[in-house]
């Protein structure tokens, strides 16, 4: 047990220094990365059911990135179960030919489930999905989707938040990426969202409120998720900070997106 | 020349709605999607039929759309129906980003198309929804004129691979076409021959078009086609050419004459260095307090009589 959790660990940081790294050569929205890289890791590495070999593979989990401009993290962890390496998507990144970008497009990469990018698309669409197993009587696998918190701020989530539980979507995990940034600045001063987890224990959700930073937390939550089967859709609530790890982008506004100098990798790395 | 009853009212919003417990007998990977207008949809015989297949998303539209396309993702052929301003305006980013994007099999089936809204006036008015639409790759729109076209262009658009969006009139139509008729994707159809001039329309406006060409045979033995490009999008290319090679064309299309069917077919006119006068009748390009519809058509000159002074304008 301890051991897996050293091993994820140190699997998160090795896709931070891959961030970092893509990060010297190329504008990526490294803080919402960050905050959000320990939860890929173990969802992406440990967690999800995925067949690299078959992208339609009908047993697998399936995942939305509704927060779609943390697309490098997810492909760093893609790379990490073998879909391609970290050294393809350091050289393609942003390129224009190459299959990754600011955010994902699932008409040049087939690992990505669904083309993300505007914000308040992933979590309906994933309701869709999700609907779509119950249909199919596929009673195994999950669809994991991930949100930003600033994100909460589209209507579309909130339509999609009410229709989950009335289709009783309890194969349905969104997680929330609770930084407490979007791009202009601090949530509480952009907007009243107030509390997350709240908001959905009202509409009827199962709501778990995690440290997401912590990998024994994270993983905890994971192993403990209710049955597919069940009939309330679960919300993880994982409290972060943007930029997580990068003393000078912590909770940052201005590092949603950026790049940084090679003398700033050195040290962005040695801070891990 | 073929007789129509002009009297004749025939509701494709009741046709098509009722058409779908059909389709969902015939094909188990449809599914519906309603937005709170399930019964002004007219899809009531689809849901008792077909509980298990059928959702209703409340008043939401945007997650109407969204939820579509992931079924679609997962395999499913779902029927997504509102009226067309909410569609193509209200959830018009997730008809685009989540549908079009991914190439997904969702139907858009839009009621309530130009201003068949009538006296709801012009929020529940789609005046430019075939701009938007038309504008959205992989998107096709179709717009269906009579009863046995819309249920055969169901037919077709169950086989179809990629989005659909359906523009459907609320004002009653008439029979025009024979029971073996055949919707084949892309070809429009001449419905009458003639080859003084050439009316150009889809959806509602066929219907008067075709009673603005008797008119004109009757009274000046003007022989005018009417062609029925069958929707927006895609267009018949080579029809629209050979309509155009007569030298008058009258394009009636109940939109925004900004993004509807005329600007579209001088395109085609243009492209292909055809000399010819033309006239494009819709909207023009501004709002209206409500009123029915068939009143507006008037006002509007794409009911029979506008059409028919429009025609002679140009033949002179």
């Amino acid at each position: 047990m301890e051991s897996k959790i050293h091993e994820l660990e140190a699997t998160a940081v090795k896709i931070k220094k891959n961030l970092l790294n893509l990060c010297s050569k190329q504008v990526i929205h490294i803080g919402g990365d960050l905050s959000v890289a320990d939860m890929m890791t173990v969802l992406w590495t440990y967690k999800m059911h995925y067949n690299t070999q078959d992208v339609h593979d009908e047993n697998r989990d399936r995942f939305v990135l509704s927060k779609g401009h943390a697309s490098a993290v997810m492909s760093f962890c893609q790379a990490e179960i073998g879909c391609f390496s970290a050294e393809e998507i350091i050289d393609e990144y942003a390129t224009d030919q190459g299959r990754f970008s600011m955010h994902s497009c699932n008409l040049v990469n087939p690992y990505v489930e669904v083309s993300t990018g505007s914000l308040g698309h992933g979590f309906p669409i994933a309701c869709g999905m999700a609907m779509g197993l119950r249909l199919k009587s596929n009673t195994h696998s999950r669809v994991y989707v991930v949100m930003g918190d600033g994100e909460q701020a589209e209507g579309s989530i909130w339509e999609a938040a009410m229709n989950a539980v009335k289709y009783k979507l309890g194969n349905l995990i969104a997680i929330v990426d609770n930084n407490g940034f979007s791009a202009d600045g601090a949530l509480d001063e952009l907007t009243s969202l107030g509390d997350i987890s709240a908001k959905y224990q009202a509409f009827g959700w199962n709501v778990l409120n995690i440290d997401g930073h912590s990998i024994s937390e994270i993983k905890s939550a994971l192993d403990n998720l209710p049955s597919p089967e069940s009939d309330i859709p679960t919300v993880i609530v994982c409290h972060t900070t943007k930029g997580k790890g990068v003393r000078f982008m912590e909770n940052q506004a201005r590092w949603h997106a950026g790049k940084i100098s090679h003398e700033e990798l050195q040290e962005c790395v040695s801070n891990l | 020349m073929k007789q129509y009853n002009f009297y004749e009212k025939i509701f494709l919003r009741d046709i098509m709605g009722n058409y779908m417990s059909e389709l969902g007998k015939k094909h188990s990977d449809i599914v519906v999607v309603n937005a709170d207008l399930m019964g002004t949809s007219r899809n009531r015989g689809f849901v008792e039929m077909f509980p298990e297949r059928s959702f209703n998303v409340g008043i939401a539209e945007q997650n109407m759309v969204s939820f579509a396309a992931g079924l679609a993702k997962e395999g499913f052929q779902p029927f997504a129906f509102s009226m067309a301003p909410f569609l193509s305006m209200r959830a018009c980013e997730q008809c685009r980003s989540d549908v079009a994007y991914g190439n997904l099999n969702v139907r858009l089936m839009a009621t309530y198309a130009g201003l068949s809204g009538g006296i709801s006036g012009a929020t529940h008015w789609s005046i430019e929804d075939c701009g938007i639409m038309t504008s959205i790759p992989n998107m096709v729109v179709l717009e269906p004129c009579d009863s046995v076209q819309a249920c055969s262009m169901l037919d077709y658009v169950v086989s179809h691979r990629g989005p659909v969006y359906m523009r459907i009139s609320c004002e009653p139509t008439i029979s025009i076409y024979d029971e073996g008729y055949s919707y084949k994707f892309g070809c429009a159809h001449e419905v009458t021959e003639g080859d003084d001039g050439a009316f150009i329309c889809c959806g509602i406006t066929v219907k008067y078009a075709l009673k603005a060409a008797k008119s004109l045979y009757e009274a000046k033995n003007l022989k005018i086609r009417v062609v029925d490009t069958c929707g927006v999008k895609p267009l018949d290319s080579e029809k629209i050419i050979s309509a155009a090679r007569t030298g008058n064309v009258v394009v009636a299309h109940d939109h925004n004459v900004i993004g509807g069917l005329g600007q579209n077919v001088a395109e085609i006119i243009l492209e292909n260095g055809i000399r010819t006068n033309f006239v494009n009748i819709g909207i023009p390009d501004e709002f209206a307090a409500m009123a029915h519809a068939p009143f507006l058509y008037n006002k509007y000159g794409y009911d029979d009589l506008g059409l028919e002074k429009a025609m002679l304008s140009i033949i002179g």
